[in-house]
């Protein structure tokens, strides 16, 4: 807080932490993700068939991917890209009964789709997306298939838990009666910006008081020295890792800070252990039974999430070369775009 | 009518709220499809439904046709109504934002998209005289001229059905060159079927271009397309409220030229219990569609997925004068006998049955058709008719399953010798089938009175018997080698099947009965101790079951320790299964059957060991008639004692011996009556011997030897009862302490049989307690005179009740 520039725009965020529950996006707009860096994207992992690729995970499909794909051509203000990638989403995965999105989808096998279970993150992000896009461009066929998806998560997805609410990782399989430590959550499953943006949608589902129950997860969740979630949690009581998963910051909980920023929560209390990495070689995969690193991730797409994180909590500036978006591989590359939106987005950005 | 019916359907399905405002009247007919489609965006607004919604669905699509006397070609029809109203329905949500938004009132609409629709309907309601409705051609043109003719067609057919008024160019190709390059790509790309890449360059267009209109025909048809793609992708995965949904939301998808979704549409409502409407959805492709292949396909999808009473209403539109479904009719009534064959509680009409028959009957007939027909008599207890069934299909098509069906239906008719001819190439085709095997095996071998057997088949049954380690068959080369007075090979058969089967009482008795006839008695009282509560008539065996006064004192029979446990283990651990031995000794069977019967009854034991042992969960084998294919018992095993007044009298017959080989004779008696009530003659015959048996086993001898009359018995057969019922008399008298009675019994049996060692020891003391010394020592005299012990014992006796040394 030294950069006196700075600490007005930290004493505007201020503001939004003191109501974390209303925090709005800093700015969810089109145009944040330039028409170079899309296309670049576009032409390394989308085809023509509007499929969203994988790359690092044998070239599959998932309903995250294609949330990811629509929100990203949302953020590059492309229709058209939205409408082909929309186009895939709908015929082969917005197949489920229940209205949500199956998860799978392998290019390779009959039918493509080998897991008809859902990702409630996939579901979550391709509703918001669909909204954002319905209202942007006046497009009412957008907007009501968001509502049909939102109106099914909350139904489907979203369960009673003590005195609150949660967000079940898949309509099967998580749930208190579908394991012994049931239910199991998976903190990075909560897109912040989403349920805020769900809020105004849809009353059928308390979704603000679904973004704070996933706040007090972040908050209470954290495990080892370096005071991390796992990737799954189980609230059978007090939150523990779940059975059966590694216990481990890794891939998924990575996005749990981008998703906290992107919503406007700055709150140092939930942020600052996702800051350590800043400035360092990489973003740390931690055994969380050690606290140990075991793995330090490279790409600029995940270095980005610590340095933005800094750059909210401390101004510190980004270093230049992440500010720069190369494609590489189909996941960092999406959150490096995230980020770089977002950073976009911040009034007066961080330095 | 036919239309509303599957209108109906996919209205009142879940989720059709949307729908069934789209259907909302106008207060004059026909509303503009406009208003239709205003009127299902504000759905969410609407309240009250028409309480005439498929009334006005009748006047709509009666409409065109009252303009212009003639329906729309047959082919292309759509679920009329419904259709215009719902490409409407899309198109205005794509124009979404270039409307004013609003109200039920019949519509200003954007003129921008009135163009061809709205003109349709204005020259079928107000201008029915006018002769062509402006009809967007262009997709028409793009497919003529790429040759597509099938798309051609269809889109002709689509058409036809929108704008009943409109006549197709003749010659399609005759028109003017592309106007539109852009437009031309975007109809390649949906006739490539790349809706994504059309989305994009439609919304790239746009963009590009804020003047240019999208052609409503080109939205509608990517909407309908990737409707297509939902549904079909979401029937693969099961998702059947998913394509329901699809499909109600998109109708003009349910078009005679679309029969595979209207297919999957009625699977759907077929997977979710609503077998009335996917009655409905066959029922529409039959009464509009013409095409004949896909007309018969459509009845053969549904056999499977609805009860018969329906598909009977989907037989009964058959087009008249013609037989187009005579094919399926055929295959139902192949379902109905198959099920028959699986089921003996099913009755198959009688015409079917012949349709079947008449079918498998000529030389060209199929050995389908034949093993079904096989089985269904198999199952009603006709082996004759199922043994030529499964004859001629084997000829047709030699198949594992024929030779099942035969071997068992050969089984049935008693003859085991040719069951086991017939299936000894198949019998490591499956377990079921080597389960098969084994019994006629068994069976062979337990045929009374003996049979030859050729050495060879001896050898290979031996050879399989060991392969398999099949207690119950060895059991019956045990009584087999017994009855030909082999005792050194009996024994090593039943000491074998007790090895594979420590259980096997009968094999425990056989190899008593086997040492006992050796004199080796300590080997008999060692079965004795080992059974000891476990076999009444093990433990009856020989000298042991007499504690009367006149008889030997029990310590001289006690056996040392050591001999005992030695003993022990050769019965109770694996006994050394040398193959070669039985072998060796099945060779030397070659001789004349020994006509002395065994006093083990060994043709039940082989029938129920056989098929009810641990691989007898089959009912295939236990009934002997069943289709062997996995299946489930059907209360037939003798476990199960529910249903049990359902059997057949083949059923009752193996539930009986079952029973019987279970030691629980009072409900074998019961099972034997049911298969004497309901069987046929064999049955009645097999049921009245199991009978009689049983009530021996219950020591009912009386009401054993009433039972014997029931039915006729071949004379070796009521000779082996007799012998018995006398055994049993004579037997139970003495227990009784009615010697007299005991010794009349035995001389009447000694007129019947070789009178047993066992029965002399019994005869001897018998006089022995009656004071009659002479006869006494007569007979102890004679039975030690061939190396019996128990003669000794006897004499021994007799010269203690003298009171001299």
């Amino acid at each position: 807080m030294t950069n006196r520039l700075v600490s007005a725009v930290i004493g505007a965020l201020m503001m939004i932490m003191a109501s974390p529950a209303n925090a709005q996006p800093v700015a969810v707009t089109p145009g944040t993700i330039t028409a170079a860096e899309w296309s670049a994207f576009k032409n390394s992992f989308v085809e023509g068939t509007g499929r969203v690729v994988d790359t690092g995970n044998g070239g599959i499909s998932h309903s995250e991917g294609q949330g990811y794909g629509l929100l990203l051509a949302f953020l590059a203000n492309s229709a058209p890209d939205f409408d082909q990638i929309w186009s895939f989403t709908k015929t082969e995965l917005l197949l489920r009964d229940d209205g949500l999105a199956a998860w799978r989808w392998e290019p390779g096998k009959t039918p493509h789709v080998s897991d008809p279970n859902n990702a409630s993150d996939g579901d979550v992000l391709i509703a918001y997306a669909l909204s954002l896009a319905g209202e942007a461009w006046q497009r009412a066929d957008l907007a009501a298939a968001a509502q049909g998806l939102i109106a099914a998560i909350g139904r489907e997805v979203v369960i009673p838990l003590n005195s609150s609410i949660t967000l079940l990782p898949a309509a099967n399989g998580f749930g208190r009666d579908d394991r012994p430590d049931g239910p199991v959550v998976n903190p990075s499953y909560w897109v912040f910006e989403a349920f805020t943006r769900f809020a105004s949608q849809d009353k059928a589902t308390d979704w603000k008081a679904l973004a704070r129950a996933g706040q007090a997860l972040v908050k209470n969740a954290r495990f080892s020295e370096r005071q991390l979630p796992p990737e799954w949690v189980s609230l059978k009581q007090r939150p523990t890792p779940a059975e059966g998963f590694a216990v481990e910051f890794g891939y998924n909980a990575i996005r749990i800070p981008l998703y906290l920023l992107r919503a406007g929560i700055d709150d140092p209390a939930l942020l600052r252990p996702f800051a350590e990495d800043a400035g360092g070689a990489g973003l740390s995969l931690v055994d969380l039974k050690t606290g140990r690193t075991h793995t330090t991730l490279t790409d600029p797409g995940y270095r980005i999430i610590p340095a933005l994180v800094a750059c909210v909590l401390d101004g510190t500036a980004l270093p230049e070369d992440l500010l720069e978006f190369t494609p590489t591989a189909y996941y960092p590359s999406t959150l490096h775009l995230l980020s770089l939106a977002h950073l976009r987005a911040l009034p007066g950005g961080c330095a | 009518m036919k239309t509303a019916l599957i209108a109906t359907a996919l209205a009142t399905s879940l989720s059709t709220a949307l729908v069934l405002r789209a259907m909302e009247p106008a207060p004059t007919a026909p509303a503009p499809p406009k208003r239709a489609a205003r009127a299902m965006l504000d759905a969410a607004t609407t309240s009250a439904l028409p309480a005439s919604k498929f009334e006005l669905t009748q006047s709509q699509s009666s409409t065109p046709e009252g303009t212009t006397g003639s329906p729309p070609a047959g082919s292309g029809r759509v679920l009329r109504m419904a259709a215009p109203q719902n490409l409407e329905r899309f198109s205005a949500f794509l124009g979404e934002q270039k409307r004013p938004s609003t109200s039920a009132t019949p519509a200003p609409v954007m003129l921008a998209q009135a163009d061809s629709a709205a003109t349709a309907q204005n020259a079928a309601t107000t201008a029915p005289d006018v002769s062509q409705p402006q009809v967007d051609e262009t997709a028409l043109r793009y497919f003529a001229r790429e040759g597509d003719q099938r798309r051609l067609e269809a889109e002709i057919a689509r058409l036809r059905t929108l704008y009943p008024n409109w006549t197709p160019p003749a010659d399609p190709l005759a028109v003017p060159a592309v106007s539109d390059p852009q437009l031309d790509a975007m109809w390649q790309l949906y006739a490539q079927g790349r809706y994504a890449e059309l989305r994009k360059a439609i919304s790239d267009r746009q963009a590009a271009d804020p003047a240019w209109t999208t052609p409503t025909d080109l939205l509608d048809r990517v909407e309908v397309a990737e409707a297509r793609e939902r549904l079909v992708n979401a029937s693969d995965l099961k998702q059947f409220e998913t394509v329901v949904r699809t499909a109600s939301e998109t109708p003009s998808l349910l078009t005679c030229s679309e029969v595979d979704v209207l297919w999957r549409v009625a699977e759907a409502f077929a997977q979710t219990d609503r077998p009335e409407r996917a009655r409905d959805a066959y029922k529409y492709v039959l009464d509009n569609c013409d095409n004949a292949e896909e007309r018969v396909a459509t009845v053969e999808k549904a056999i499977p997925l609805l009860p018969r009473t329906l598909v009977d209403e989907l037989l009964a539109t058959a087009r008249p004068g013609s037989d187009e479904f005579a094919a399926a009719r055929l295959s139902l009534a192949r379902k109905s006998v198959a099920d028959a064959g699986e089921d003996p509680s099913l009755t198959v009409q009688d015409d079917e049955l012949q349709a079947v028959t008449a079918a498998a009957e000529p030389e060209a007939g199929t050995a389908s058709d034949a093993r079904l027909l096989g089985w269904y008599y198999l199952r009603r207890d006709r082996p004759q008719d199922a043994q030529r069934w499964f004859s001629t299909a084997r000829e047709r098509e030699d198949t594992a399953e024929a030779s099942q069906g035969q071997a068992l239906a050969l089984v049935a008719q008693d003859k085991p010798g040719e069951a086991e001819e017939v299936l000894y190439k198949w019998r490591d085709e499956n377990d079921e089938i080597g389960r098969v095997y084994m019994a006629a095996v068994a069976n062979y071998l337990a045929t009374e009175p003996r049979v030859a057997i050729d050495p060879a088949v001896l050898t290979r049954m031996a050879g399989e018997t060991a392969e398999v380690k099949d207690a119950a068959a060895a059991q019956q080369f045990g009584w087999y080698a017994r009855d030909l007075n082999q005792h050194q090979t009996a024994g090593q058969w039943f000491q074998t099947a007790l090895g594979w089967k420590p259980d096997d009482e009968a094999s425990a008795y056989g190899l008593a009965l086997t040492r006992n006839i050796l004199g080796d008695h300590a080997g008999v009282r060692e079965i004795q101790r080992l059974w000891a509560g476990r076999s009444e008539r093990i433990a009856d065996l020989g000298e042991d079951r007499r504690q009367r006064p006149a008889r030997p004192a029990r310590s001289s029979v006690a056996s040392p320790a050591g001999e005992t446990a030695s003993s022990s283990q050769e019965l109770q651990s694996a006994p050394p299964v040398t193959v070669q031995t039985p072998q060796a000794a099945v060779e030397r069977f070659a001789g004349a059957p020994a006509h002395e019967a065994s006093g083990a009854a060994p043709l039940p034991q082989a029938y129920t060991a056989a098929l009810t042992g641990p691989r007898a969960a089959s009912p295939a084998t236990a009934s002997g008639s069943a289709a062997p294919r996995a299946r489930t018992p059907q209360g037939r095993g003798c476990a199960t004692t529910d249903l049990y007044n359902q059997l057949s009298g083949q059923a009752a017959l193996a539930r009986g011996w079952c029973l019987m080989d279970l030691n629980r004779p009072l409900e074998a008696t019961d099972a034997f009556e049911r298969a004497l009530q309901t069987g046929n003659a064999a049955v009645q015959r097999d049921a009245a011997y199991g009978q009689s048996l049983a009530y021996l086993r219950r020591n009912l001898v009386d009401d054993a030897a009433v039972a014997a009359v029931k039915a006729p018995q071949p004379s070796d057969r009521t000779h082996q009862l007799e012998v018995d019922i006398l055994t049993q008399r004579a037997t139970g008298f003495f227990e009784q302490e009615r010697y007299n009675e005991a010794l009349l019994a035995l001389d009447q049996r000694s007129r019947l049989a070789t009178e047993r060692t066992d029965l002399m020891v019994l005869r001897g003391y018998a006089y022995l307690n009656m004071q009659r010394l002479n006869d006494a020592e007569r007979v102890f005299r004679a039975v030690a005179a061939v190396g019996n012990r128990e003669g000794l014992k006897g004499l021994a006796a007799v010269n203690a009740t003298r009171g001299r040394p």
